[in-house]
């Protein structure tokens, strides 16, 4: 690039031809001084480019590869972060919302009514103790799965299938086993339950929105099967099974059990009042943390109640 | 439970073209969860049965040197050390280049070679049943019984003890409500239905006659209670329980593929039928029956047990029973707990010459307790707690007596009140239209008449369905329904989706508070969302100030970490505070979201304690910390009433007033959680030092904790902004003015305010910073602000704000007693 000094020096040799033209015959005139403004142009842009260049030559050394410069506070973000169970579980929400279920909020001390009698559990069944439940002095009971909330999602809404209408409702909750931890138990863990009521609700349809959830969950087409279950509250009851999704690096060939669902029992439908002769309806209920554990290849379950920053960070 | 598919093969015609895997897969799809299978066919590969031709001993050895015949040209030499090996006996022999069985598919499989034993020549191996993965025993090698159909010298081990075998490894809690499959005969039904063959039952069972007693010896039965035993069956048999034979039999080898031990002849024969069936059944010694029932006239009498009433059970163990277990007793004096474990007064042994069969059914609801109490998990109880049926206890326990080939000395059933389980009417619309399916009534039919569950024409489309007496779980027509749609396979149902109105969907309110919360807290204000448990101590309870009496405490709880269920987030929060510092973290903020209960809040209109949802929030630093979080996250939550031209920048009006909150301050003893106001219902605290000691942390380290319930109705309230920008430049000036120490803040800030809001500017106060002079005589402190001003309509010029500026300082220093700076 040319200094600055030369470029001065050849506008000023440039300014001087300018003095020339009145020697010219008129006719040439023009033509000679847009001959001069051209590069008088040309002259002062170099001009400005040459002043910038000495300009930002002014910089201090830059190592591109060092936090800050020397002498320089260390520019630092200081990050929140959002619980990943709460993340991943507002994600599963939002898909089950998209499809149109509303969403209702569990509670964490309960009765044995709403954990059992309303679930068709016969009174002193053995049922009963595969729970694994803890109980308060008062017999209140820290409830062991979502389920205890389907016979105040039945009651709350059905008033909406007299109309017509349909009873869709999903119900995230922390629920609570009586169980030593370890890396992969907890005691205290949370689930998302889902109620469907309608007139014409049918197997193939309740297998068919579980497939949709897991697939827009894990943003591909994805094979399901199913195993035949026993849950006192659905009848038939089915375990729900998903071909591992590419994105845990499935090839094809391993299978994930997601959820316990089934055909809500007629039992169940009348306890909260509603016909089962007029409605059928499906309900399904499956664990947060484990498609937290699964996503991020955690190892440990434990870590989500530890309240560990470096844990947390990392979300 | 472990299932052998040859067993399955013996009662199913299992399709040719079918592999084993699709029949495995169609067994998880269609009953139960299989949760792994075990191949036994490579195990055994090498295995040969061998005919020792002779044996004899090296001297000064316990060693023998056999030439055993393995079915080739030529005799091979074996070293053995066991003491039963002899002559002409048939042994397995594991020849060179063969994997022991018991190391088979171990981390380290060892492979037999031949080598020199005190230098003889030794090719391979005569095995020992422990050694061959079928038993414990290694006293001696097992010997075979030549009689036995296949044994000859060089004939495949496998092939003679049915060892080309697949076990299946069930998971039991998926057929809780399946007693019916706990047996080889029930579960091979089922393989049939799935299959869509119709099960061919095994002769013998239903409705089979009670054998014949010769009545020689009299036992009568009474049942105080047959809600607790519904039928008891049993028969008095002359029958010498022999030591076990000397030789290794296929019944030992059905017994080890379900994982049980053969023990004497007897004991195998109950086992092995309650294996096949699903019925347990018990042997008692008759004549120390009779003898610790001490009266003439022998009789079993089955009641509940008293509180405390003791018993000595098979395995050396006294029990204490309770009111809930159920006992059989000889002329009332217990001999066995029944359902679980024999009692040791009438145990079986080789001076046995006479029996009592038991094969009875009793309450499963009794039972699982009974097991739960005394720990017993034996594979009797593991079916009776399933509810085994009533009706095949007679017939099961004819098989038996028939397997002894002896004619019984006297039979018994009592059975005062036979269960009849009704047909269940269904139609082809309830199926097809609870499933979602096409299915025909031809199919349908068909499918339940392949596991027993007989179909007759009720009117056009109805079906009355026959209940098989071991289909106890079958009641209602939903329960036909599932048996339709598991036969056939849920997974060639056709999916499809629910039709709906085209509604929104609604969400819950307070999740909607709690995730703009979140959003805030995370996202805006850079604190870390953590979850902890909602069980804590009664000690951290009592650390922080709360009365544990308040909460519901967990009777059955962990530890005495979690007894109580939490009142307030708070406590939980500050131990993670302290366990983050410990790991090296200074500055940081945790809040938590969640449910808490106190048993003074009572209960609500269900009857269930009142819960609400907390938030708190904790952060390493002052009180003006935690306190700068609670307003910005009202603030952000447009839960401040106010003035919207001050939502500027440092903005503190509205915010909790120390003094009238009784908040503590770091030298204050007197720590508490501030008094509730409805407006501002929040307390921000500083840890007292007491606390922070009683924690363990490093000061400062203040929080809040508020219930969110109380904000919920305002949050949902609209929001309006009442915006006003300009475009003209603003002006700025600072301003620092001296008050007496105990002039409140907030005193000096709204006099700036109310003379600002009377120019009509838009403007915005700043807290600069609140200095004290450290020799603080005159007991005063400098506030400094820096405001910025600005006039909509024009550019503001330096005499008009000098006007301002003097007149809002007069008026200010006049107000709070104080000078300008």
């Amino acid at each position: 690039m040319l200094s600055v000094e030369k470029i001065k020096s050849d506008l000023k040799a440039l300014n001087a031809e300018y003095a020339k033209i009145k020697d010219l015959p008129p006719e040439k005139r023009g033509e000679f001084g847009r001959e001069l403004n051209k590069k008088r142009a040309e002259l002062e842009k170099a001009l400005q480019a040459a002043l910038d260049a000495e300009q930002d030559a002014e910089v201090e050394p830059l190592d591109e590869t060092a936090p800050s410069a020397p002498n320089r506070a260390i520019p630092r973000f200081n990050l929140g972060s959002k619980h990943p169970l709460m993340t991943e579980l507002n994600r599963v929400l939002s898909i089950y919302s998209h499809m149109g279920f509303d969403i209702m909020e569990a509670r964490q001390l309960d009765d044995e009514f709403h954990m059992f009698d309303s679930l068709n559990f016969p009174a002193g069944h053995p049922a009963r103790d595969g729970y694994d439940t803890f109980r308060t002095a008062e017999n209140f009971i820290p409830p062991a799965h979502t389920s205890t909330m389907q016979y105040r999602a039945l009651t709350r809404y059905k008033d909406e299938l007299k109309n017509g209408g349909k009873i869709a409702v999903v119900i995230p909750g922390r629920v609570f086993r009586n169980e030593d931890a370890d890396a992969t138990h907890e005691h205290t863990f949370y689930q998302c339950e889902g109620v469907f009521v309608s007139e014409d609700a049918t197997m193939g349809q309740m297998l068919g929105v579980l497939k949709t959830l897991f697939e827009t969950y894990y943003g591909q087409k994805l094979n399901t099967k199913t195993q035949p279950g026993f849950f006192p509250f659905t009848e038939p009851s089915l375990e729900f099974l998903i071909e591992k999704p590419k994105s845990l690096g499935g090839k094809g060939d391993g299978w994930l059990e997601m959820l316990g669902c089934g055909m809500i029992h007629p039992n169940v439908l009348e306890t909260a009042g509603i016909d089962p002769e007029k409605y059928k309806g499906f309900a399904w209920g499956g664990g947060i943390d484990r498609l937290v554990m699964l996503k991020y290849g955690l190892t440990d379950i434990r870590y989500f109640e530890s309240g560990k920053l470096e844990f947390l960070e990392e979300f | 439970m472990k299932i052998s598919l040859n067993e399955i093969k013996k009662y199913v015609d299992i399709p040719k073209d079918l592999s084993t895997e699709e029949l495995i897969r169609l067994i998880g799809a269609r009953l139960v969860e299989v949760e792994g299978s075990e191949d036994w066919s490579e195990k055994y590969k090498g295995v040969k049965i061998v005919k020792v031709v002779s044996c004899e001993p090296i001297p000064d050895t316990h060693l023998h040197l056999c030439q055993i015949d393995c079915g080739s040209k030529d005799l091979v030499q074996v070293v053995c050390g066991a003491p039963n090996v002899h002559a002409d006996m048939f042994a397995a022999w594991l020849a060179p280049g063969c994997v022991v069985p018991a190391t088979f598919e171990t981390d380290e499989p060892f492979e037999i070679g031949s080598r020199k034993l005190r230098g003889y020549e030794s090719s391979g191996m005569l095995a020992a049943a422990d050694e061959l993965a079928l038993g414990e025993d290694h006293e001696g090698i097992i010997e075979i019984d030549p009689a036995m159909p296949g044994v000859k010298p060089g004939a495949s081990f496998a092939e003679v003890f049915d060892l080309n075998d697949i076990i299946l490894d069930i998971e039991n809690k998926s057929l809780t409500h399946r007693p019916d499959c706990f047996g080889l005969v029930g579960f091979a039904r089922e393989v049939a239905g799935i299959l869509g063959i119709k099960f061919e039952e095994p002769s013998g069972l239903e409705g089979r006659e009670a054998s014949r007693p010769r009545g020689s010896l009299a036992l009568s039965v009474e049942i105080i209670d047959s809600d607790l035993c519904p039928r008891y069956s049993c028969a008095v048999v002359d029958f010498a329980d022999a030591p076990r034979e000397k030789y290794f039999t296929k019944d030992d080898v059905f017994l080890i593929k379900a994982d049980m031990r053969p023990i004497s002849p007897i004991v195998d024969l109950t086992n092995i039928l309650m294996l096949k069936t699903g019925q347990p059944l018990h042997a008692f010694d008759y004549e120390k029956f009779v003898r610790v029932g001490g009266a003439k006239e022998p009789k079993i009498i089955v009641r509940a047990a008293k509180n405390g009433e003791k018993l000595e059970l098979l395995d050396g163990k006294t029990i204490e029973c309770d009111e809930n277990d159920i006992l059989i007793t000889s002329n009332d004096t217990p001999v066995a707990l029944a359902g679980a474990m024999g009692g040791a007064s009438t145990a079986i042994d080789e001076t046995t010459n006479c029996i009592i069969l038991e094969s009875a059914t009793f309450s499963l609801y009794h039972l699982r307790k009974t097991q739960m109490k005394h720990g017993i998990f034996s594979e009797a109880v593991t079916r009776f707690t399933k509810g085994q049926p009533a009706g095949q206890t007679l017939a099961v326990l004819s098989e038996a007596v028939e397997e002894l080939g002896v004619e019984p000395l006297e039979v018994v059933d009592y059975y005062p009140a036979p269960i009849e389980i009704p047909p269940i009417e269904v139609s082809v619309a309830d199926i097809n239209s609870l499933l979602g399916t096409d299915y025909s009534e031809e199919l349908i039919v068909r499918t339940l008449a392949n596991v027993g569950l007989m179909c007759e024409k009720l009117g056009a489309k109805g079906l009355s369905v026959k209940v098989p007496y071991w289909r106890t779980d079958l009641h209602i027509k939903e329960d036909i329904i599932e048996e339709v749609g598991r036969l056939l396979g849920y997974d060639n149902i056709p999916l499809s989706f629910p039709t709906r109105p085209f509604v929104g969907a609604r969400d819950d309110p307070m999740r909607i508070l709690k995730n703009r919360i979140r959003d805030i807290l995370s996202d805006r204000l850079n604190a870390h969302e953590i979850l902890t448990y909602s069980f804590v101590s009664k000690a951290l309870q009592e650390k922080f100030g709360e009365d544990p009496k308040d909460s519901y405490e967990i009777v059955n709880s962990i530890s005495p970490e979690l007894q109580c269920f939490r009142q307030s987030l708070a406590p939980s929060l500050l131990e993670k505070v302290q366990e983050n510092q410990k790991a090296g973290y200074k500055d940081f903020a945790l809040y938590e979201i969640n449910q808490v209960a106190k048993k003074s809040d009572g209960l609500n209109n269900e009857g269930v304690p009142v819960m609400k949802t907390n938030l708190a929030l904790a952060v390493t630093g002052d009180y003006y910390k935690a306190k700068a979080y609670y307003v910005e996250l009202m603030k952000e939550l447009g839960l401040q009433a106010g003035d919207p031209r001050r939502a500027g920048a440092g903005d503190a009006h509205g915010a909790p007033r120390s003094g009238a909150w009784g908040a503590g301050s770091p030298s204050d003893d007197s720590w508490g959680c501030a008094q509730q106001d409805p407006q501002h219902p929040c307390g921000t605290s500083q840890l007292a030092n007491s606390l922070l000691r009683k924690f363990k942390l490093e000061g400062p380290v203040a929080y809040f904790e508020i219930t969110l319930d109380d904000y919920l109705d305002r949050s949902l309230e609209n929001k309006t902004k009442n915006l006003r920008f300009s475009r003209f430049p603003s002006v700025s000036r600072d301003l620092t003015i001296k008050v007496s120490q105990d002039t409140p803040y907030e005193k000096v800030y709204d006099s700036l305010d109310r003379g600002l809001v009377k120019t009509g500017l838009i403007y915005k106060i700043e807290p600069v910073s609140i200095y004290e002079p450290k020799e603080n005589l005159e007991k005063t402190k400098n506030l400094s602000f820096h405001l910025l001003l600005n006039n909509p309509e024009r550019t503001l010029n330096g005499d008009e704000v000098s006007d301002i500026m003097y007149k809002i300082t007069k008026e200010t220093c006049k107000a709070v007693s104080g000078e300008i700076i």
